[in-house]
């Protein structure tokens, strides 16, 4: 039996329809969107971040252009596009040191005022809830608005020479004291310096390597910053015995020139088997194995920065924060939040730690990558993430930044000792935040 | 008619014809003309330096995307007499650009000077003397870091060849400032060469010949003759290169950033670490023109310097 099958006008326009829908239908971060400009820094990172965009853009056809700055630079094009009528930026790269003067200024657009319907994947590390803000109470807690994706979970983490532990017999250190006997048992200078640390004054420099140190030790800077306790407790006896160990480290296992060292130069040590161990950003892991630029590949190891006994690990979070700016066109902000849509879900993530990248997604360190020899970082990063300190909720911390670097480094160099480095600092930090009216007060000096 | 009467009356003519213009007198008529420039100039320089003025007075905060600008007086300038890194950025400075330039002075001079009393080969040494000079400040910045270096730079690799320890020399308090000067000297004492060497071949020869008849020796014709004939271009090198030793940046920024501790620390640096990274515009504004105020202190005394020497000479 032959049966006819006939088209009439309204199957065809039908079916048309159909066709059209299922031809367009893609899920909603492959929507094809107006292209967007990404300000980002030139970090160790980068290039993973720029090959998760190069798989962005081949998955959905949209286009992202790039803006790459060195880091003091990437901050300045930022406050003048934020601050412009008009800005030539759609998303923010921002780094820990400055994200809340972003959103306190009101220049990043919080992301579910753009879309509603925006839901962070709850496997997204919230890193300290960084990635929120609540502008009445003036502070990243949970309670309020979404701004912005993680995209580089950045914490620092001790590197150190496997091969070296295994002859010796040793085990990762998870204490200064056991950092300390190790440091010193492998210091030969000027063939292999035990520990090299980073002491240079910069932008966001010996500060940040100092805070593993000052949390680990049970120290901080402030009494309780999510309840608004700004009170300084820099120069505490547990901020005195952290900046003593860090110098009595540096001077007694480490390089002559801690004074001067910058991050290039730490992980140059590293890289050039000169240096047992080195306390550094985890970005750098994948310079460790690159036949190209290191001498030890497959040798060096990671483990949770050290704390003392009794006190977990308390790496000071340097993450990088993607936000969309306030005075970009609605289209364009609308791409953006398409690009952040792809950019926390897995599969993305897992470009970008197949890139070399560091993942902002929980899930990729269940994933068998992380078993794998070249990404041996993973747990120990996995481990140490949770116990991250967000080292800052005010909008003004460049200014205490910028005074924790010339105090560390003066104590470093030695131009004055660590409790006057501390006194000082805790002195300047405490009329910072009288001057912007925050809840303040000093401790008994040293 | 003579010839005298004709050209008075031409000229009385011409006088007559320009200030029949169709905007009236000729007065108005050079205004006119000239206001364009005179407008341009007002917006490109002195317009920004008066927003630096007032803002120096002001503080500038930012909410809701927007700036509030709140009066401060002069609590700005009061605060740079207790700024310690201000402090530590003046003097160095002023260690800075004196040693600096004294040093680029002295060089250019003896190289400028002896540069003059070569025949052959002069086009040469001017070409190999004025190098430094055009290479751009981030490669004399990325050559001296590694000249400098501790573990693998030059310098310490020829002390290690006479059996001498390596040393720190940008990571040391003793020896970054150091190290900076002779950076600088390196870089423009070229600068000072070319000057000097301009100006001592503007020099009457007639002098020189006549000394060397009285029987006058080369140091007696540098000292006597050479000497004060170029104190002009002296003051007018030392002068220019003053104010621009005085505005160092980038090799301080490149070598040292400003470090160990303010060893290394010049009021530029301290500029852009308020200005700039802290985000303290009026503060920031409050330096710039403490600053501005002290090379046009400079820059008055070193004219008024040249005056004296100049009538001296």
């Amino acid at each position: 039996m032959t049966g006819t099958f006939r088209i009439n006008r309204r199957h065809a326009l039908a079916g048309m329809g159909a066709a059209a829908l299922s031809t367009s239908w893609r899920p909603l971060w492959a929507q094809s969107v107006a292209p967007i400009t990404i300000v980002i820094n030139q970090s160790p990172w980068f290039e993973s971040f720029r090959r998760t965009v190069e798989q962005y853009e081949a998955e959905t056809g949209n286009r992202v252009e790039l803006d790459v700055n060195p880091f003091a630079g990437s901050l300045e094009k930022q406050r003048n596009s934020v601050r412009a009528a008009s800005g030539q930026y759609d998303i923010l790269i921002m780094n820990s040191g400055w994200f809340t003067e972003m959103y306190a200024g009101g220049f990043v657009t919080p992301i579910t005022d753009i879309d509603p319907s925006f839901q962070l994947d709850p496997e997204v590390y919230t890193l300290g809830d960084t990635v929120y803000y609540n502008a009445e109470k003036r502070t990243v807690t949970a309670d309020g608005k979404l701004m912005s994706i993680p995209v580089s979970p950045l914490i620092p983490m001790l590197y150190y020479r496997g091969d070296l532990y295994a002859e010796a017999g040793l085990q990762a250190p998870k204490t200064f004291a056991e950092l300390e006997e190790n440091a010193r048992r492998f210091h030969e200078p000027p063939r292999r310096y035990g520990i090299v640390q980073r002491g240079a004054r910069g932008p966001h420099t010996v500060a940040y390597d100092f805070y593993p140190y000052l949390y680990g030790h049970g120290g901080g800077i402030f009494r309780d910053q999510s309840s608004g306790d700004y009170t300084v407790t820099l120069n505490s006896p547990e901020g005195r015995e952290a900046l003593e160990y860090y110098i009595r480290l540096a001077r007694e296992a480490g390089h002559p020139k801690t004074a001067a060292m910058d991050q290039a130069e730490v992980i140059q040590a590293m890289v050039t088997d000169n240096t047992a161990h080195i306390m550094m950003v985890i970005a750098a892991w994948s310079q460790m194995d690159d036949p190209n630029k290191s001498a030890v590949v497959d040798k060096v190891e990671w483990a949770p920065p050290p704390s003392l006994p009794g006190l977990p690990t308390a790496p000071g979070l340097g993450h990088w924060l993607a936000g969309i700016a306030h005075n970009v066109p609605d289209d364009r902000k609308r791409a953006a939040v398409e690009f952040l849509r792809w950019f926390q879900t897995k599969e993305a993530q897992l470009v970008t730690a197949e890139a070399g990248g560091i993942p902002v997604h929980a899930a990729v360190y269940r994933e068998p990558i992380a078993e794998e020899r070249r990404y041996r970082w993973m747990k120990p990063l996995a481990e140490a993430l949770p116990h991250a300190v967000n080292i800052y909720q005010f909008p003004e911390a460049s200014e205490v930044i910028a005074v924790l670097e010339l105090g560390l480094n003066r104590a470093i160099a030695g131009e004055i000792t660590a409790v006057d480095a501390l006194n000082g600092m805790a002195d300047e930090i405490h009329a910072i935040m009288a001057k912007h009216q925050y809840n303040t007060g000093q401790i008994e000096r040293l | 008619m003579s010839t005298a009467s004709v050209v008075t009356q031409t000229a009385e003519q011409a006088a007559s014809q320009r200030s029949v213009t169709p905007l009236g007198d000729d007065r108005l008529w050079r205004w006119l003309t000239f206001s364009p420039a005179l407008a341009l100039m007002l917006v490109l320089s002195v317009l920004p330096l008066a927003n630096l003025f007032v803002s120096s007075f002001q503080d500038i905060t930012w909410s809701g995307g927007a700036s509030t600008r709140s009066f401060v007086g002069l609590s700005h300038y009061a605060a740079l007499g207790s700024d310690a890194l201000f402090h530590a950025g003046i003097r160095n400075t002023f260690i800075f650009a004196f040693c600096a330039v004294a040093g680029q002075m002295i060089l250019g001079l003896g190289l400028a000077v002896l540069c003059s009393r070569v025949t052959r080969g002069r086009v040469i040494y001017r070409a190999v003397f004025i190098l430094p000079i055009l290479i751009p400040g981030i490669v004399i910045g990325a050559i001296w870091k590694l000249l400098l270096n501790y573990d693998f730079g030059l310098i310490n690799q020829g002390l290690a060849l006479l059996s001498i320890a390596p040393h720190d020399w940008l990571g040391s308090s003793e020896t970054a400032l150091l190290s900076v000067i002779v950076v600088d000297i390196w870089h423009w004492t070229p600068f000072c060469f070319l000057l000097f060497l301009a100006g001592l071949e503007s020099l009457p020869q007639d002098i020189f010949e006549a000394a060397k008849v009285d029987g006058a020796s080369s140091w007696q014709e540098f000292r006597l003759i050479t000497l004060p004939l170029m104190v002009p271009t002296i003051v007018v090198t030392f002068a220019f290169r003053l104010v621009l030793a005085f505005k160092v940046f980038d090799e301080v920024y490149l070598l040292t950033s400003g470090g160990p501790g303010t060893a290394t620390e010049v009021v530029s640096f301290t500029l852009y670490q308020r200005f700039f990274t802290e985000d303290r515009i009026g503060y920031g504004s409050a330096i710039s023109v403490a600053v501005i105020f002290i090379v046009s202190l400079l820059l008055v005394m070193a004219i008024s310097a040249r005056r004296r020497l100049g009538s001296t000479s």
